[in-house]
């Protein structure tokens, strides 16, 4: 299948080109404190800049959206901007990890403080894993196919076989893959129990991974496009931290060709030396993660676009890729799933 | 329980190139009961499982009630592990469905899982909220066990399969759109054994949400009743073992029965309310049936999406009436409650037990049909009847809409 057009909001902006070249100038996003009420706890974060989606074309929908329905419909439009779809022959296919967490933290938030009683009937549907694929297919008017996949960092490698499955059964025309993801302090809180985020007192640390928050989407069809997605192996899931490295290797054996720069998942967890041992030393293996945060269902995503990206120019930041024609996305999660994909330039 | 023999003939609506999906083993966890014995009688005698909630507090909602799983047929004993003990009991609910399908296919090994679920172990997130609120110590374990996908990777460990696992969360049409998505990969040769279903468990957010929406009623559930007054939650776990039919032949499996058609639609009307004029009802199982090359009036059941809320039944019994004619209807949600995720999935199975038991399960509590609609409701007892084909409707928030046809085998 064949990527005929990408869109990404990231915290270094929305524009495709303009934030691949920030990327190679060395720049990574800024890092922002956020401060959890509950408990005064304090995470470091990336955040999508409030410029970010001023050309977001007013919706009823997006009203009462939260702000993952924004960068999902953000990033949906980018990479329909400038092709031609059927909105009828076109499937929508969401990767989310954590969903609408603000609006679901509100919503509960209402009913330990005030009583069920109190529970808002607008937040709470909203707080559903589909309701950003919802109010995009409305946006587009799509009337097909829709489908939300959840998981965790890996689960936009899920999503791209979803989309090869729909494409292979000539179901559809093109499928609109959208990563997406928001930020609240619930969710750093969790990841923070889970002794997984950087500590906030050392920014410059490399151990430890900060979250952001932001959406990538590709469009995908058999026809058109000058970069293919070649193979999607959704892996399998680890049991064990202990396990990854064996099974990313085992994925990586299976893929039919080569490849000649990777595009990895590192985000400052033990997912680093898992996808090192993997792939070896040798191998060019550049995370976006470390320049953008780990935005988790959006991760791949950006990783797709990246790699893109990277067999365009020749380069990923910091090391030059010349007449590299295939790229590696490894995609590890920090809940039990692991995939990849290869992006070729055609 | 499913011996009998399969014939061996070619479904017309296939396509060059296009396999045949067979249905090799099922397992089910619901409030109808343990498994497809359980389930059977249940559906057979038509039993109301709704009882009062009793797991949180329910004190300051209309609706008070909901169908649910037997905890005490459910969690690990003390002795098991203390990994077992961890676990949310969506994850012991789908272990104990995927150990059922085990027994009747033992070497069924899927390439993937696809299962749909809503919420996962969302009791767990709010376990976690409260003791962050207490500020009370906030157990790691309880956010490990917490996300969507845990259920099926604790159950996939649990019996040493290496398969990935896509989890489908389009709301309350996630269970279907696993089985037929499943079907489509089968049929279109991106694979050959599918592990499909799903799962949800009740949580307090997800029902005060409902409730919140006067969706739920604090009275009894009845689809397509005049006197509807809305839906009450349920849960549970069922699993599909899918497998393309030639090999399933080849190894000699048994045959329960086959998927011969899927429709998925999107209705953009609005977040939370389907299309009034039953479009996007229509257009998923007019889908669904021209996927399987079958007529309307080659369908003998359906299983019906049939929550009772006012907005759905309306749309969805207009659908209805107006694709088939006069067919015998019910939603066997009157008898279990909607277990959201995994409703797709449960009823496909109800739908697999009608068709290989000839018989039609009951719309409890039904007292008299909504004078707008023109169904043929299977009222409060199961009947005998002569099925070659089921359809079974979900449809979900965020207008998803999905049909499967199933086959007797």
């Amino acid at each position: 299948m064949k990527i005929a057009g990408a869109g990404w909001v990231t915290p270094l902006g929305a524009d495709v080109e303009q934030v691949w070249g920030r990327l190679l100038s060395g720049e990574t996003a800024p890092i922002e404190p956020l401060v959890n009420e509950q408990n005064g706890a304090r995470y470091l974060v990336r955040r999508i800049p409030r410029d970010a989606l001023t050309n977001l074309p007013p919706h009823p929908r997006l009203r009462r959206a939260s702000a993952i329905s924004r960068f999902a419909a953000a990033a949906g439009l980018n990479a329909l901007h400038g092709t031609e779809v059927d909105p009828a022959r076109t499937a929508l296919i969401f990767a989310i990890s954590n969903g609408g967490v603000i609006y679901t933290r509100r919503f509960y938030a209402e009913i330990v403080s005030s009583g069920a009683q109190s529970a808002s009937p607008l937040l709470f549907p909203e707080t559903v894993f589909n309701a950003p694929a919802s109010h995009l297919a409305a946006i587009l008017g799509i009337t097909g196919a829709s489908y939300t996949v959840v998981g965790d960092g890996a689960v936009g490698i899920l999503a791209l076989k979803l989309a090869e499955d729909l494409l292979a059964a000539r179901q559809v025309e093109a499928c609109l893959v959208v990563g997406v993801e928001e930020l609240d302090p619930l969710v750093c809180e969790a990841y923070r129990r889970w002794r997984l985020l950087r500590d906030p007192t050392r920014p410059q640390s490399q151990r430890g991974m900060i979250l952001s928050e932001g959406a990538g989407a590709v469009l995908l069809r058999n026809d058109s496009g000058d970069m293919a997605i070649e193979t999607v192996d959704p892996g399998e899931n680890f049991f064990s931290r202990d396990e990854i490295a064996g099974k990313l290797r085992r994925a990586v054996a299976r893929l039919p060709s080569e490849y000649e720069v990777g595009i990895g998942s590192a985000n400052g967890t033990f997912i680093d030396q898992a996808e090192r041992a993997a792939l070896g030393t040798k191998l060019t293996l550049y995370s976006p993660k470390l320049a953008l945060g780990d935005s988790i269902g959006a991760s791949v995503l950006w990783q797709v676009i990246v790699a893109q990206q990277a067999l365009r120019s020749e380069k990923v930041p910091g090391a030059e890729v010349a007449n590299a024609r295939r790229a590696l996305v490894l995609a590890c999660g920090v809940n039990q799933q692991l995939g990849l994909c290869t992006i070729r330039s055609l | 329980m499913f011996a009998k023999k399969v014939p061996r003939r070619k479904a017309s609506a296939l396509a060059e190139g296009m396999k045949r999906v067979a249905i090799v083993a099922a397992g089910i966890v619901s409030p109808l009961g343990f498994g497809l014995t359980e389930t059977l009688a249940c559906l057979r005698s038509g039993r109301d499982c709704v009882t009062p909630v009793s797991t949180f507090d329910v004190s300051k909602t209309r609706c008070k009630t909901a169908a649910q799983v037997d905890d005490t047929r459910l969690l690990p004993r003390k002795s098991s592990g203390r990994r077992q003990q961890r676990l949310h009991r969506v994850s012991h609910m789908t272990i104990a469905a995927l150990d059922e399908l085990r027994q009747y296919s033992p070497d069924f090994v899927p390439e993937i899982a696809m299962v749909g679920t809503t919420s996962g172990g969302m009791s767990f997130g709010e376990q976690f909220y409260r003791k962050l609120n207490q500020k009370s110590h906030c157990a790691a374990v309880w956010i490990a066990n917490y996300p969507p996908q845990k259920a099926i990777v604790d159950a996939l460990e649990r019996f040493g399969i290496d398969a990935p696992a896509q989890v489908i969360a389009n709301a309350c049409a996630s269970g279907t759109n696993a089985i037929g998505h499943a079907w489509l990969g089968i049929r279109s040769g991106q694979y050959s054994r599918v592990l499909a279903g799903g799962y949800d468990a009740l949580s307090e957010l997800v029902f005060v949400g409902f409730d919140s929406l006067q969706a739920a009623t604090p009275e009894k559930c009845r689809p397509f009743d005049a006197h509807r007054s809305g839906m009450v939650l349920g849960e549970g776990a069922a699993l599909l073992a899918l497998e393309e039919w030639e090999s399933a032949e080849r190894r000699g499996a048994e045959i329960l029965g086959e998927i011969v058609g899927y429709g998925i639609s999107t209705d953009n009307h609005h977040l939370t309310q389907p299309n009034p004029d039953g479009s996007g009802a229509r257009t998923a199982m007019q889908a669904a049936l021209t996927s399987s090359g079958r007529e309307p009036e080659d369908i003998g059941y359906i299983n019906a999406h049939g929550t009772a809320t006012l907005f759905n039944d309306s749309s969805e019994g207009k659908a209805i009436g107006e694709l088939f004619n006069g067919i015998p209807v019910s939603s066997t949600k009157s008898m279990m409650g909607h277990s959201l995720g995994a409703a797709g999935a449960i009823e496909a199975i109800v739908s697999l037990l009608a068709l290989k038991y000839q018989f039609l399960p009951p719309n409890i509590n039904f007292e008299k049909l909504d004078p707008e609609l023109s169904l043929n409701i299977v009222a409060n007892d199961a009947r005998e009847g002569e099925l070659k084909y089921a359809l079974s409707n979900s449809f979900g928030f965020g207008g998803t809409n999905a049909s499967i046809v199933l086959r007797a085998a």
